[in-house]
């Protein structure tokens, strides 16, 4: 450009007849005049061909700094009178300084009018003044490095009326938006037009230090200081007056107002400005005294379902900081509240019910266990459902929640046991009316509470005493039910565990062919026949859980050892090497009895029918004593005392004990009930049905438990050794812990015996420099 | 593109549904061009803003513009560059190149007043 200022001689513009400054002068007073024009509106009298000539020619002369500052006078000049004539008579009556005397801000309004019309005339005259100057634009404004003139409008337009020196304008335009939002958020309706005008004219226009604009330097920070203080008020005010759900709406409607205010009026960059101020008002500063609030807060919306509420508060909370955390601690500590309720019922039920479950009320027992899995289900599902509805399945939350699940459960010392009962209670023959589908997705949840147990190990043992029971006793509600429940523990905990189920099945599926050879057997065979219908389970003992080692003792009526010995005989013929141990303790035998009124088919255990055959050989009224029972039988003493409670005590009395009572008790005298009756043909005398286990079963199972652990530990130090040779104390038991953590937690000083125990067996040794390095001895 | 140049010479030649008159030049060298206000606003800024709303008059529903200090030679020129984004200099004289120079700088049509000055 700057060639064409500089023509090298070749190139210059006409010459002119007139001295240069007469032709300066007369440019210039036909441009201001026309300027002036403009301002009045009245650019139709006006030829654009003309100015733009003039002011072309003023530059083409070197006139452009001339013209320039001319142009800025004149438009000052102007700018000048409309703040006098316009802006200052329009000033709000109430003053600078107190807006409360004009409570429904219409002299406001109106002052935002007539700037909007100012500002409006304003633009649209410095489009025109644009036009003419044109060339002045490209060619002078860009080689001297002043501002285009338009945006000189701009600045003048800002530091004569916006930010005027000689009237308080600024002051005024500052309270008058103010005043004009707060009015809209005490629901007045305010005219947003007049509003947004300004909010745009201030936005328009840069400040020249910071060169960001009039709206972010003079008015963003005070309307946000002035929200931080309207919203501290409200949000004290709110707290007082309302409940939980009520204050939560209303900060939800604030904070969409202003979005929509911002969006409709306001700058974008301001809108997480404000919405920092509404959060951290209305939010945060509340957060837990609206969480806390009596009958209206956290618990109560979790205590009553409300849903929405919840789902509200997770979406509002989540917009702070601490807001989910302290609502995640809220509800974990409630879960735990209630789960240690679920934990005491059940303790003050046992020890209440004790003396009824050993009075031969041995539903009772179980009872209780599926009660507790039962309210633990519910408990699981009531905040499955939190979590669906109201917290949009935050991982987060998940996890908070199962530790308190966890915790509660663990809490319980009983929870593997009533876990494993209470599924022994859904897949038990004809109960309930449930169907499979409904079993199985109750099965499904419990495998939920399963994963929170620590002690997997000791589930899994009452798991395997339960399923032998279902088994042996024909309980079971179907293989296919027994198998899908396998299914879902393999997932669990792995195939080593489900191996042994498996086997179970796998010996009941054997027997029932090995007893149809045994028949076919008998019937070519010359034997006698035995009097009895025998029916013999094979079980292989290491898939079992029956104490083997002891056999339990029994002595057996004669035709039934006899009947016995038959089978051994045919058994052992055909696997040679093999052992069997009777564990009469796990049968049952149907008999027939006879009473005064009717006979009666009894279907009792071994035990209970090795008892009534003593009465066989008595005569009507002569009673047996405890001790003689005991001593005939030698069947063992906790065991006995169950089946006389079952016969003697419970709903079928086929013996009647002297004295009566629930107890059996040592000196008890039994006699054979001549008088019983039932109306049912066929009884079945509830026999050693699962229960929770009274407390020496249980110090008995612990036992096992502990021994079972025992050989895990050993197990996995000689896997881990083998495989590093050489291994550091520390080191040694964190990976041993790390191994053995998914079934139980296995305490640092039992390691420590198992390693010595090892080292002493010459699995280990310690290292000959370093004492707690341990080489491994293959 | 030289259908377009073509057709384009052909609107300005043979203006049938002009809406612009030009007056140019002063005293007895006057010659009126017939032009398209929207190819004018749309290919220079100077008539975009002269024949805007707040400064157009009109006469008969006809936008009279007047440009005295161009004569008819160099503003055909001009209109021609405007239309066609191209011109023959060739047969120009050197005066009328100087004075196509010098009008190419008032209406600030920058292209042509690089065109010409290379030339």
């Amino acid at each position: 450009m700057s060639s064409r200022k500089q023509p090298k001689g070749k190139i210059r513009p006409p010459k002119k007849p007139n001295s240069a400054d007469a032709q300066f002068n007369d440019n210039w007073d036909r441009l201001a005049q026309a300027i002036r024009e403009i301002h009045k509106k009245n650019a139709s009298i006006l030829s654009f061909e003309e100015l733009y000539r003039n002011a072309y020619n003023m530059v083409l002369h070197k006139n452009g700094d001339k013209l320039y500052n001319g142009v800025r006078e004149v438009i000052t000049q102007h700018l000048e009178e409309v703040a006098v004539s316009q802006v200052v008579p329009a000033f709000p009556l109430s003053g600078a300084s107190s807006s409360q005397t004009n409570p429904n801000g219409a002299g406001g309004a109106n002052f935002l009018k007539v700037l909007k019309t100012v500002w409006e005339d304003h633009t649209t005259c410095m489009l025109m003044i644009r036009d003419i100057l044109m060339y002045m634009d490209r060619v002078y404004a860009k080689t001297a490095n002043v501002p285009l003139v338009y945006d000189l409008g701009l600045d003048l337009f800002r530091d004569t009326i916006v930010r005027s020196q000689n009237y308080p304008i600024q002051n005024h335009l500052l309270e008058v938006l103010l005043q004009q939002i707060k009015l809209e958020r005490e629901n007045e309706i305010i005219d947003r037009t007049n509003v947004k005008a300004s909010i745009d004219m201030l936005l328009e226009l840069t400040d020249a230090s910071t060169k960001d604009t009039v709206y972010a330097t003079d008015f963003e920070n005070k309307f946000l200081e002035t929200s931080s203080e309207y919203y501290r008020v409200e949000g004290q005010m709110l707290v007082g007056e309302y409940d939980a759900p009520e204050y939560m709406k209303k900060v939800d409607k604030r904070l969409n107002e202003e979005e929509q205010r911002v969006r409709h009026y306001l700058s974008q960059t301001t809108e997480p400005k404000i919405r920092n101020i509404v959060e951290e008002e209305l939010i945060s500063k509340h957060l837990k005294t609206v969480i806390e609030m009596e009958n209206s807060g956290l618990i109560p919306m979790l205590r009553n379902e409300k849903m929405d509420d919840l789902g509200r508060m997770y979406k509002l909370f989540g917009r702070v900081v601490k807001g989910h955390d302290e609502m995640k601690s809220a509800i974990s500590d409630y879960i735990r509240e209630l789960g240690k309720a679920i934990n005491e019922t059940v303790t003050s039920n046992t020890t209440a019910e004790g003396g009824n479950a050993a009075s031969g009320d041995k539903q009772t027992g179980a009872t209780v266990a599926v009660r507790w899995v039962q309210e633990v289900l519910d408990l699981k599902d009531k905040f499955d459902k939190v979590q669906n509805l109201a917290l949009s399945n935050d991982k987060a939350f998940q996890t908070s929640f199962n530790e308190a699940f966890e915790y509660f459960i663990n809490k319980n010392s009983k929870s593997p046991e009533f876990i494993s009962l209470f599924i022994d209670d859904n897949l038990k023959k004809g109960l309930k009316g449930k169907t499979e589908e409904e079993v199985d997705s109750v099965l499904d949840k419990t495998i939920t509470l399963f994963r929170f147990i620590g002690e997997k190990d000791v589930f899994e043992r009452y798991y395997k005493q339960h399923l032998a029971k279902r088994l042996l006793l024909g309980r079971s509600v179907s293989d296919d039910a027994e198998r899908g429940m396998i299914g879902k523990l393999k997932v669990e905990c792995g195939y080593q565990f489900t191996t042994k189920l498996e086997g179970m099945f796998n010996d009941m599926r054997i027997s029932s062919d090995t007893m149809t050879d045994f028949k076919e057997y008998l019937d070519k065979s010359v034997l006698e026949k035995p009097k009895l219908d025998l029916s013999v389970t094979v079980l292989t003992s290491t898939f079992w859980p029956m104490n083997l080692s002891a056999s339990p003792r029994c002595n057996l009526p004669p035709e039934l050892t006899k009947a016995c010995g038959t089978f051994q005989n045919f058994y052992l013929g055909r696997h040679s090497g093999r052992r069997l141990t009777w564990q009469s303790n796990m049968g049952t035998a149907d008999i027939r009895g006879s009473f005064k009124a009717r006979k009666h088919e009894l279907n009792v255990s071994t035990y209970q029918m090795v008892i009534l055959l003593m009465f066989n050989d008595k005569q009507d009224g002569e009673s047996l004593s405890y001790e003689q029972i005991k001593g005939e039988s030698d069947i063992p003493e906790a065991d006995l005392k169950r089946n006389l409670q079952s016969l003697a005590c419970a709903k079928y009395k086929i013996l009647v004990k002297e004295p009566k009572g629930k107890e059996i008790n040592p000196g008890d005298q039994f006699n054979f009930n001549n008088d019983f009756t039932a109306p049912l043909q066929r009884i079945k005398i509830q026999t050693v049905a699962s229960k929770v286990e009274s407390e020496g079963e249980r110090k008995e199972t612990r036992e096992k438990v502990e021994e079972a652990r025992k050989h895990q530990t050993e197990a996995a130090i000689v896997r881990i050794m083998k495989d590093r040779k050489t291994m550091e104390h520390n080191l040694l038991i964190a990976e041993v812990v790390k191994q053995l953590q998914s079934r139980f937690m296995p305490n640092p000083a039992l390691i420590k015996k198992r390693i010595e125990a090892l080292i002493e067996r010459e699995y280990l040794e310690r290292a000959t420099g370093d004492r707690r390095v341990y080489n491994y001895l293959a | 593109h030289h259908g377009l140049l073509k057709d384009f010479t052909l609107i300005l030649d043979d203006a049938d549904d002009y809406n612009v008159i030009i007056q140019v030049g002063e005293n007895q060298n006057i010659k009126e061009f017939r032009a398209h206000s929207v190819i004018l606003r749309a290919r220079s800024l100077y008539f975009k803003s002269a024949l805007s709303s707040n400064w157009v008059t009109k006469k008969d529903n006809m936008i009279i513009f007047s440009k005295p200090n161009l004569t008819p030679i160099i503003f055909d020129m001009v209109l021609r560059y405007i239309y066609t984004g191209e011109l023959d200099l060739t047969e120009q004289s050197g005066e009328n190149i100087l004075n196509l120079l010098v009008a190419s700088d008032e209406l600030l049509l920058e292209e042509l007043f690089i065109h010409v000055q290379n030339y």
